[in-house]
């Protein structure tokens, strides 16, 4: 009992440590990286402005000599590292790279190992091209970095069309220091011996410990937090100042070359698909307005991220502080042996199945589809909005104008419900019949019983392709099978693809013919477990064999048969295969079930984020089913 | 006794006409597929009415008796192509993944059945939830781990994984389920007199779970065997294809060749019968001998 | 220690002669079969052998189901092949997934291009850059068994008679058979009459008025009780083998499963009346040589795309592989010339439009064969088409909206 209280001393000192470590090293390590990329975006903005004037510059010029003349003297007035290449078709029509002297002085022809310099110039017409047309946007522009230099590419623009390119070299300029560890370590430092000195202090109860270092925790914190955004704003500020010292310098320079009057510099400071970003007026002064909101943006993202690490630095303290790392620890060393033989299992299954899984959950928040996957996700978040548009479409059926009733087949509610009816009557079906097969089969002295077995497990021994395809050519109107039959009884012949119920049935005929196999074998297996004297017993007892059926035979199947309905239901409910090769959704999309859905909306109809939503709201239904299920039977409690 | 005369007992020849009446249902589309590999021609068979068609004519027509009875299919689709180097990658790829399959569930049930650890039910519900995340839609995050990461690409061991993984929440279920019926008194006994936990393991439980054991090789086997487009993905080289990925030669794109694919499923299928046939008789021992009372 | 030296000795000798002899090697992934497979694999082979090819080529065949998600998967991986033939269908795709197909402008001057039939090139242009080089193409046609039909006929309105006067839906004889129930044949109505899916713009134009008045004439050979329903290809195969069906439109596949005995030809399909005359315009596949943007060897796997499209090759692929090759030159062959199926096709291809190779494509079929269905039941097709135009919009609209 008096072992505690230096215990706890210890951990809450310990949890302070990790705490403050993850929150403030963590913090300071991501702002650093916020703030390296935030000095390369400033000096890619910069280059995108000088890149934007020559080609400005250039596309002014009547012709080639003018566009040669042109390029040079902007060389000229430009740092010495600046490189200018002008490209019209597969012509090199002006350079200023040393190389390009004398044999190889533009213009002339591209080499063969600039044509990716070619394909540049194409990417960047298409983009043009498609961002007029309306299309999905495209860059117009690109940039490459290279150390603290950038290599931009803009569209050369003759009478509207896009000839060729204009490819500049801006050489790196001076980068601003970097921001010291210094105050956090500071913070952490004062923080730890203030806890120190009052876990000395202060009598040693849990209450107290807990009170001082969270307060502590938060005092530092917020200090940090302060700090930093204070940095961060101030950066925010230079940065925007050479931004339109820059401008400022392309217009006066630009102006000498061209003698024109007025420009507007400030449309030079573009996005990647040269839509000005109104930051800097046509005379080169920041917008007050514009400027305070993308410091805000800056600041509020920081801020975020930030928040973020506290709160796990504060769970750290909590976790480690109450004890909660110390009981993981023991419970590890005790079931050592215990976890060594799940371990190999549970990693296979981790790494191949949850990595994917988490990926297509982060992927649902987004607007990712095929136009934009060269953007990082956090461009493309849109957070619930694809659950939202997948659950809050409620319009299943509607009354047409004359009268009937118009399903919306690819509502999900519908295709939901459809897939409920589907794996219910399958599952069902699957299971009686496999299960009263097994009990035929189990029976004592019945001859040919190896035989019976062999042929029944032929559905599952075949590739399911053919066997599925044929049962498809069964059902056919005029040749197949079934209406062959139906007409022997003098039945009318059936189009069973042109009704949902009766499309349905096909897919239902074909799906049970091909899952009753794998369920016999399970409960044949199953049904080994259970000693013959329990039966014997019970019929002394003069038990009826339904008796016996209901209290030995269900009640010890349900083990092995639980576990196998379960999975049984999970498979059913995503059976891709038999509806995309028996039905295909046929009529009409209306024997779609989910996880058909999703596929189209993947690769068809190329909307990732949407079809991952998708998918994930699939894996949750089952979760949930899963988890009652599970309750229900209490399947994972040893009998 | 006296009572041992008025049991019920079920007629045999009703159940022989029930299960009669099951087979037939149940072979007749693979006897289809049979006439279609027999029949040395490519076309799916379509019934062949005569004008104004009879019953007869209607029921012969339903009948998938081959007209002609040839084996050009069958030779063709094994000499035409390394088919029997496919099927032999196919057997390398789907005995691993059983025996590895196997045996990390063995392991695995076995410590979910008997030992009581922290994390128990919630290891038992993740094999279930894995199973859970539609799988059509995982095949390029696969690609990346096993082809880039693991540099398993055009290898029979990173299908052996693939398959491995995708078989083990199954098999460990229902390895669990089954050693959860096996009596801990008989591994206590082994105890007392002295057994280490591995030959009570080797010696008491395996033999009691055969059944079980069956079930999730056969069910790991048919994993790794049918599997299509993992092993068309992951394969770079001709010589390491399997048999789905060869089979699928015969029917994929504008011309679909059935008799090649009927035969080729055929022959695909008979290695599974015969596995079954030898399995058989683990599936059908149990516990009948009553081996609690001692 | 010597023992040591030894071992070392003789696993040095091994290993570095057989890295030395370890070539740079392109490879060439295909998803032929049969005959187009050992009339490719003698092309490569002949490619090899030439003296001045710097790096030989390694064909690997793949399975059709497959291949377009290989590609996927390996190539912006940089574990793919270096070069890879397949229709165009999926480029559209491709290219705007990115580093998947590399263009090849660049290396393609106007007297290429001009060797090769104008709409081929057309079918492997995307957004103005070409992407590959035109193998061969695909178009249907009218398959016609000489001994039931002697002269095939010319416009629509021939058709019909000719059909109604062979058909006896007793005895199972229907005058044509095709799969009227899948979009991509239909599509040779609709372009005949000058409609089509896409305008230049990639918007679609589903419910164009040119389609629906294409879809009624369909409704009207419905009608007209000449075609079999539910045409499976199945279904239209047998019907011709078994000589119960005179007329096919389909393509060179179909060639491939007609039973031995059949003497049949191939004629353009016919023009249509009810359009003034226009002619039916199917749509064209065409297979080309796509160059991997991941290669490390992209200028000697274009010479090896340049010369299996060439005239040399073109030969081989055409008379051996049984496959109409896009390259003008080809036929002037004299061997060529006299086959009577190449040249049909040929003839045919002069008429046909480059299937779209827009990305938006693969979106398209799911309510294009909803519509088609609908029609082929009885729905009125400007209804059924309205609804294809809405649902193809709205799955456009949602690529193309900015957050």
């Amino acid at each position: 009992m008096n072992e505690r209280p230096p215990a706890s001393r210890t951990r809450f000192g310990v949890g302070l440590l990790l705490g403050l470590v993850v929150a403030l090293g963590g913090g300071w390590a991501l702002l650093r990286g916020a703030r390296a990329q935030l000095e390369d975006d400033w000096i890619t903005r910069r280059a995108i402005v000088a890149a934007n004037a020559l080609g400005a510059l250039v596309g002014q010029a009547p012709d080639d000599a003018a566009v040669r003349k042109a390029v040079t003297a902007w060389q000229e007035t430009h740092p010495p590292g600046t490189r200018v290449r002008v490209i019209r078709g597969t012509t090199l029509e002006a350079s200023t790279e040393p190389a390009d002297t004398g044999e190889k002085a533009a213009p002339r022809r591209l080499a063969r190992e600039e044509k990716p310099l070619y394909d540049q110039a194409q990417r960047l017409r298409a983009g043009v091209d498609t961002n007029r047309e309306g299309g999905a946007p495209k860059p117009e522009l690109e940039v490459e970095r290279e150390g603290g230099a950038r290599r931009v590419a803009v569209p050369l623009e003759a009478d509207g069309k896009v000839t060729g390119m204009v490819h500049v070299l801006v050489p790196a300029d001076a980068s601003t220091g970097r921001r010291s560890p210094l105050q956090a370590v500071l913070l952490l430092f004062g923080a730890m011996l203030l806890y120190v000195l009052g876990a000395w202090l202060l009598p040693p109860r849990a209450a107290l410990l807990a009170v001082a270092s969270t307060a502590l925790f938060c005092l530092a914190a917020a200090f940090f937090v302060g700090g930093e955004l204070r940095a961060l704003g101030l950066a925010e500020r230079d940065g925007q100042r050479a931004l339109a010292g820059t401008v400022a310098a392309e217009v006066d320079r630009t102006r000498t070359l061209t003698g024109a009057a007025t420009l507007d510099g400030g449309a030079w400071d573009t996005d990647l698909t040269r839509k000005p970003r109104g930051l800097i007026t046509g005379a080169g002064a920041i917008d007050r307005e514009k400027g305070e909101a993308e410091a805000q943006e800056i600041r509020r993202r920081a801020l975020r991220s930030l928040m973020a690490l506290g709160a796990l630095g504060f769970v750290l303290l909590v976790v480690v502080g109450f004890g909660g790392a110390n009981r993981v620890g023991r419970a590890l060393v005790s079931n050592r042996q215990a976890y060594a033989y799940i371990a190999p299992a549970i990693i296979g299954t981790t790494l191949l199945v949850f990595f994917p899984f988490f990926y297509g959950i982060a992927l649902s928040f987004t607007d990712s589809n095929i136009y934009n996957t060269n953007l990082p996700l956090s461009e493309l978040w849109v957070g619930l909005r694809n659950y939202g548009t997948i659950l809050g479409d409620f319009g299943v059926v509607r009354r047409a104008a004359d009268g009937h009733w118009v399903f919306n087949y690819l509502n999900f509610y519908w295709t939901f419900l459809f897939t409920v009816i589907w794996t219910i009557t399958n599952v069902v079906w699957g299971v009686s019949f496999g299960l009263l097969l097994a009990l035929v089969l189990n029976t004592k002295g019945l001859a040919l019983r190896p035989i019976y077995r062999v042929l029944l497990i032929l559905p599952w021994a075949m590739p399911n392709y053919i066997t599925a395809l044929i049962w498809k050519g069964m059902f056919h109107r005029q040749f197949g099978v079934v209406n062959q039959v139906l007409a022997i009884f003098g039945f009318e012949p059936l189009s069973w693809f042109d009704r949902p119920f009766t499309s349905f049935l096909t897919a239902l005929a074909t799906n049970g013919w091909l899952s009753f196999p794998f369920m016999m074998v399970v409960s044949l297996g199953a049904l080994q477990s259970i000693p013959a004297d329990l039966y014997e017993a019970a019929r002394v007892d003069g038990a009826s064999r339904w008796q016996q059926f209901r209290a030995i035979t269900l009640p010890s199947l349900k083990p092995a048969l639980v576990p196998a309905v379960i999975l049984s239901v999970v498979w059913t409910f995503n059976m891709f295969n038999i509806i995309y090769l028996v039905t295909a959704g046929e009529p009409g999309g209306s024997t779609e079930i989910l996880i058909t859905q999703a596929y189209k909306y993947a690769f068809q109809r190329y909307q990732y984020g949407y079809a991952a939503a998708y998918a994930t709201i699939i894996f949750a239904i089952l979760l949930v089913y899963g988890t009652i299920q599970n309750r229900v039977t209490r399947a994972t409690e040893a009998l | 006794m006296a009572g041992s005369h008025r049991e019920e007992r079920t007629p045999h020849w009703i159940l022989h006409a029930f299960l009669v009446a099951t087979v037939i249902y149940t072979v007749y589309p693979v006897l289809w597929v049979i006439t279609i590999a027999l029949s040395g021609k490519q076309s799916l068979a379509i019934a062949d009415l005569p004008a104004d068609p009879t019953k007869l004519d209607r029921a012969r027509a339903v009948l998938p008796w081959p007209t002609r009875f040839a084996f050009s299919n069958f030779i063709s689709v094994m000499t035409d192509q390394p088919f029997a180097r496919w099927m032999l990658n196919s057997a390398i790829v789907a005995i691993g993944a059983t025996i590895v399959g196997v045996a990390l569930s063995c392991t695995a049930a076995y410590a979910f059945s008997r030992f009581k650890f922290p994390g128990r039910r919630f290891g038992m519900m993740s094999f279930l939830v894995s199973q859970m995340f539609p799988g059509t839609l995982t095949l390029i995050p696969l690609y990346i781990i096993i082809v880039q990461w693991l540099g398993l690409g055009s290898t029979l061991s990173g299908l052996v994984i693939v398959y491995a993984t995708t078989s083990i929440p199954f098999s460990v279920w229902m390895l669990k389920g089954y050693f959860d019926t096996i009596p801990k008194e008989l591994e206590e006994a082994a105890v007392m007199e002295g057994a280490g936990p591995g030959k009570i393991f080797w010696s008491i439980v395996l033999p009691l779970a055969k059944p079980a054991i069956a079930i999730t090789a056969l069910f790991s086997f048919m994993t790794g065997w049918n599997e299509f487009i993992q092993a068309a993905t992951f394969m770079d080289k001709e010589d390491m294809y399997t048999a789905p990925v060869g089979l699928r030669f015969f029917v994929g794109g504008f011309q679909q060749q059935w008799g090649y694919f009927a035969a080729g499923s055929i022959i695909v299928s008979i290695p599974v019968v015969l596995l079954f046939l030898y399995l058989q008789k683990y599936l059908v021992s149990g516990l009948t001998a009553g081996s609690v009372k001692g | 220690m010597r023992n040591l030296l030894v071992v070392l000795a003789a696993v040095v000798g091994v290993v570095v002669p057989g890295t030395a002899a370890a070539q740079a090697k392109l490879v060439a992934w295909h998803s032929y079969r049969g005959g187009e497979k050992s009339a490719f694999e003698k092309v490569v082979a002949a490619y090899n052998a030439r003296p001045d090819t710097k790096i030989k080529v390694d064909p690997l065949a793949v399975p059709f189901d497959a291949f377009a998600d290989k590609i996927s998967a390996a190539v912006p991986r940089g574990k793919g092949p270096d070069i890879f033939i397949y229709a165009q269908d999926r480029m559209g795709g491709w290219v705007e997934a990115g580093n998947t197909v590399e263009p090849i402008d660049f290396y393609v001057d106007d007297a290429l291009k001009g060797r090769f039939i104008p709409t081929t090139v057309e079918a492997l242009t995307y957004r103005g850059n070409l992407y590959g080089l035109p193998l061969d193409y695909k178009v249907i046609a009218l398959i016609h068994n000489k001994k039931l039909l002697k002269t095939p006929p010319k416009t629509t309105g021939e058709l019909v008679k000719v059909a109604q006067g062979l058909t006896s839906k007793g005895a199972g004889k229907f005058g044509l058979a095709w799969s009227y129930g899948d979009f991509y044949y239909v599509a040779s109505l609709l372009n005949g009459f000058g409609g089509g899916v896409f305008d230049k713009s990639t918007r679609p134009t589903m419910n164009a008025p040119e389609n629906v008045k294409a879809l009624e004439l369909l409704v009207k050979w419905e009608k007209a009780g000449f075609m079999p329903a539910e045409p499976s290809s199945a279904l239209i195969t047998s019907l011709f083998n078994e000589e119960k069906a005179p007329m096919v439109f389909s393509g060179p596949w179909f060639l491939g499963e007609v039973a031995s005995g059949i003497d049949y030809g191939v004629a353009p399909l016919p023009t249509i009346d009810e359009a003034g005359g226009k002619p039916m315009r199917p749509w064209m596949t065409v297979e080309g040589v796509f160059v991997s943007a991941q290669s490390q060897h992209k200028d000697a796997a274009f010479e090896f795309a340049k010369y299996v499209t060439g005239a040399e090759a073109g030969k081989v692929m055409a008379l051996e592989g049984r496959q109409s090759p896009a390259l003008k030159a080809v036929y002037d062959d004299p061997k060529v010339q006299a086959d009577p199926v190449l040249s049909a096709f040929r003839k045919q291809v002069e008429v046909a439009v480059p299937m779209p190779n827009v990305a938006e494509m693969t979106m398209m079929w799911s309510p294009a064969t909803t519509a088609l269905n609908k029609v082929n039941a009885g729905n009125s097709p400007k209804e059924a088409m309205d609804v294809a135009q809405k649902a193809l919009q709205k799955d456009v609209d949602a690529l193309r909206k900015k957050k």
